[in-house]
């Protein structure tokens, strides 16, 4: 599975610009009695910036947790990167190039920067227990190659000061930008967002558009994004897609979105 | 743009990956190992040796063992002491059936034993956390504890239901056994150990030892960057079980030269979770530090008063050792729960800053 990212450039994911990369066709996920996601197809082209909307509880969470394999659908099927399937492990979509941030950070709190973001090349590391106990040689050379990618993103990020803070001692702003690095470390071909600015303040916010559009357009990731403030939503996306009490409401470019009718609706009558 | 920069940060990176990153930690370390490897064997009497430095050895190596597993990789045991009693009985065995085993293979063999049975009752870890992982170890540590005592086999049919270690000789000189001497045994210990904290500070440096860590800060987001839960805790199993049945085989073998079953019950276990968090979870300094609280000093407290011509019963030292040790952990656990290591850490951070704070 890891093969399939390590021989291949992070953009090069035999996909085609402006081809399906991803294709969510008719799924439903219920927990309990509760129907979180009724009957959503969507899809994600290669290289565009896909937003996802809607009102607190309107199911975008758990849309991405069914995209990386974290929850698995009743019904419908996902097909990435030309592979169809119901449900995987989290793990094997990791392999197949899907990576994400959390709504509520989920970093490793008594590890570094720098550490956290080395994880992300977790699946990369081959190196096996008889080298890591011997270390110099063969492990300490796989270290540092992983370790020159990580700077290069520790560089990108602007977050060159904080490389050996523990992140749990970072204010938020900061732990949501050192996720985003753990997540551009794994290379993916499909990144998940999950509300990557939320409790940011403004410039904190301008921040992280900026690298959001920079990852897209220099390294040619994928981005599928959950994101409440419109502002954002309508400068960052390629296309929307709406969702509402588990529910497509609508589909499009920003501006046929914002002036969609059930839009308007379900975002006035569900304060947010 | 991602590539710019590759190549010229090379030897940086190698040297931010060395182990010292300052020198005076390099300097401090060779002053510990001259006195470790130098200074105390020659200077050390037959009592030092086996109340003192011999046994803050064993239980450094048991601590560190088990520091792996909770500390790094966030997986509570108490079931360290019949780990460690696997690692001594596998020992027994393998001496007794190959009389002509070099000892240090005996003890390097019997380490994988208690590996085996380590990830054995490690499986369950995947399913269960926390408290209840640890009740699950606690199985294990009454279990076997039991199973030293019901299969006579293990400890070859004695009568008295002990295993009696044998004089052994490696190279010619006598290591184990009621004739060997303290020096050489001291030796043999310190080799081992020191063999055994090498490869521990590899791997908790090295890319195995972050997966732990990631594994034990948040499991969900450590499966959701692709480890793989299962394998990385049974590593961490494996590799705890396997320096925690060293130290057993070490234990019986270097320092006690007999023991029954009941040895390595629960008592033993807690005593060597008890250097482990007092030293510091996450460390491996600290499983040194802890012994040396733990084990060392209630012993220098007992003849302290003998040393210093102070005349007190012998019964009131011991009371009052308790006391003492006890008031020293709970004030150790209060004032840094993260144990004598942070103390060190931040002792450190004072001495770099030193004299110019910021
Ligand atoms: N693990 C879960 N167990 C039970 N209900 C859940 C779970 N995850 C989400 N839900 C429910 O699914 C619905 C959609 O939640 P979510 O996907 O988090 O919404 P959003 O991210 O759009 O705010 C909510 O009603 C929520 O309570
Ligand atoms: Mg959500």
């Amino acid at each position: 599975m890891a093969d399939t990212i390590q021989s291949s450039p992070w953009t090069d994911d035999g996909i085609d610009p402006g081809a399906v990369l991803l294709n969510v066709d008719n799924i439903s996920l219920s927990f309990g009695g509760v129907k979180a996601i009724s009957d959503i197809s969507f899809d994600v082209c290669k290289g565009e910036i896909r937003a996802i909307i809607g009102p607190n509880g309107a199911g975008k969470t758990s849309m991405l947790n069914v995209i990386n394999g974290f929850y698995q659908p009743q019904e419908g099927t996902i097909m990435f990167r030309g592979k169809e399937r119901r449900s995987m492990k989290p793990h094997q979509a990791v392999g197949q190039g899907i990576a994400r941030t959390f709504q509520n950070v989920a970093l490793f709190k008594g590890m570094s920067t720098l550490d956290n973001i080395m994880a992300g090349r977790s699946v990369m590391m081959k190196r096996n227990l008889f080298w890591q106990l011997l270390w110099h040689g063969p492990a300490l050379n796989e270290e540092i190659e992983h370790r020159e990618k990580v700077e290069e993103i520790i560089d990108f990020l602007e977050i060159k000061h904080i490389r050996r803070t523990p992140v749990g001692n970072l204010p938020y702003g900061l732990q949501k930008r050192v996720e985003l690095g753990r997540a551009l470390a794994m290379e993916p071909s499909l990144l998940l967002l999950d509300e990557p600015m939320a409790g940011m303040n403004l410039e904190e916010k301008e921040d992280m558009s900026r690298f959001v559009l920079d990852v897209n357009q220099q390294f040619g990731t994928t981005i599928a994004l959950i994101e409440h403030d419109m502002g954002v939503v309508m400068d960052l996306s390629d296309r929307v897609v709406v969702l509402d009490y588990g529910k497509k409401i609508a589909d499009g470019t920003p501006d046929e979105v914002r002036n969609n009718q059930d839009v308007i609706d379900a975002y006035l009558g569900v304060p947010h | 743009m991602f590539y710019r920069i590759s190549g010229q940060f090379k030897t940086d990176y190698r040297s931010d990956h060395a182990l010292f990153r300052v020198r005076q930690d390099a300097v401090l370390m060779g002053i510990i190992l001259l006195f470790a490897w130098v200074i105390f064997p020659f200077t050390a009497n037959e009592f030092v040796f086996q109340a003192l430095l011999i046994p803050v050895l064993i239980y450094s190596l048991a601590a560190l063992g088990l520091n792996i597993l909770t500390g790094y990789a966030g997986q509570l045991s108490l079931g360290t002491g019949a780990f460690m009693g696997v690692g001594a009985y596998a020992c027994y065995k393998l001496v007794t059936i190959f009389p002509e085993m070099n000892l240090l293979v005996a003890i390097g063999l019997s380490g994988f034993f208690a590996a085996a049975v380590g990830v054995a009752f490690g499986l369950p870890s995947l399913r269960i956390k926390g408290f209840y992982l640890a009740i699950a170890t606690l199985a294990a540590q009454f279990f076997l504890v039991w199973l030293f005592e019901k299969w006579a086999w293990l400890y070859n049919y004695n009568a008295s239901g002990a295993i009696q270690v044998p004089t052994i000789d490696m190279f010619g000189i006598r290591v184990a056994g009621p004739t060997a001497s303290s020096f050489v045994q001291y030796y043999f210990v310190l080799f081992v150990v020191t063999i055994m904290t090498i490869f521990a500070i590899n791997i908790t440096r090295g890319h195995i030892g972050r997966t732990w860590k990631a594994v034990r800060d948040m499991d969900i987001a450590a499966e959701l960057v692709g480890i793989n839960l299962l394998r990385s805790k049974l590593i961490a199993f494996a590799v705890s079980s396997y320096i925690v049945g060293v130290s057993g085989a070490l234990f019986v073998f270097l320092w006690r030269g007999a023991a029954e079953p009941n040895l390595f019950d629960i008592p033993l276990s807690f005593r060597v979770l008890f250097i482990a968090i007092i030293g510091g979870l996450g460390s491996i300094l600290g499983n040194y530090l802890g012994a040396i609280l733990i084990v060392a000093l209630p012993v220098i407290l007992n003849i302290l008063p003998e040393m210093v011509g102070l005349e007190i019963n012998a019964a009131v030292v011991e009371h009052l050792n308790i006391m003492i040790i006890g008031a020293l952990i709970i004030a150790v656990l209060i004032i840094e729960p993260h144990g004598l290591a942070r103390f060190w850490a931040i002792i450190r951070e004072k001495l770099i800053m030193w004299p110019f704070p910021h």
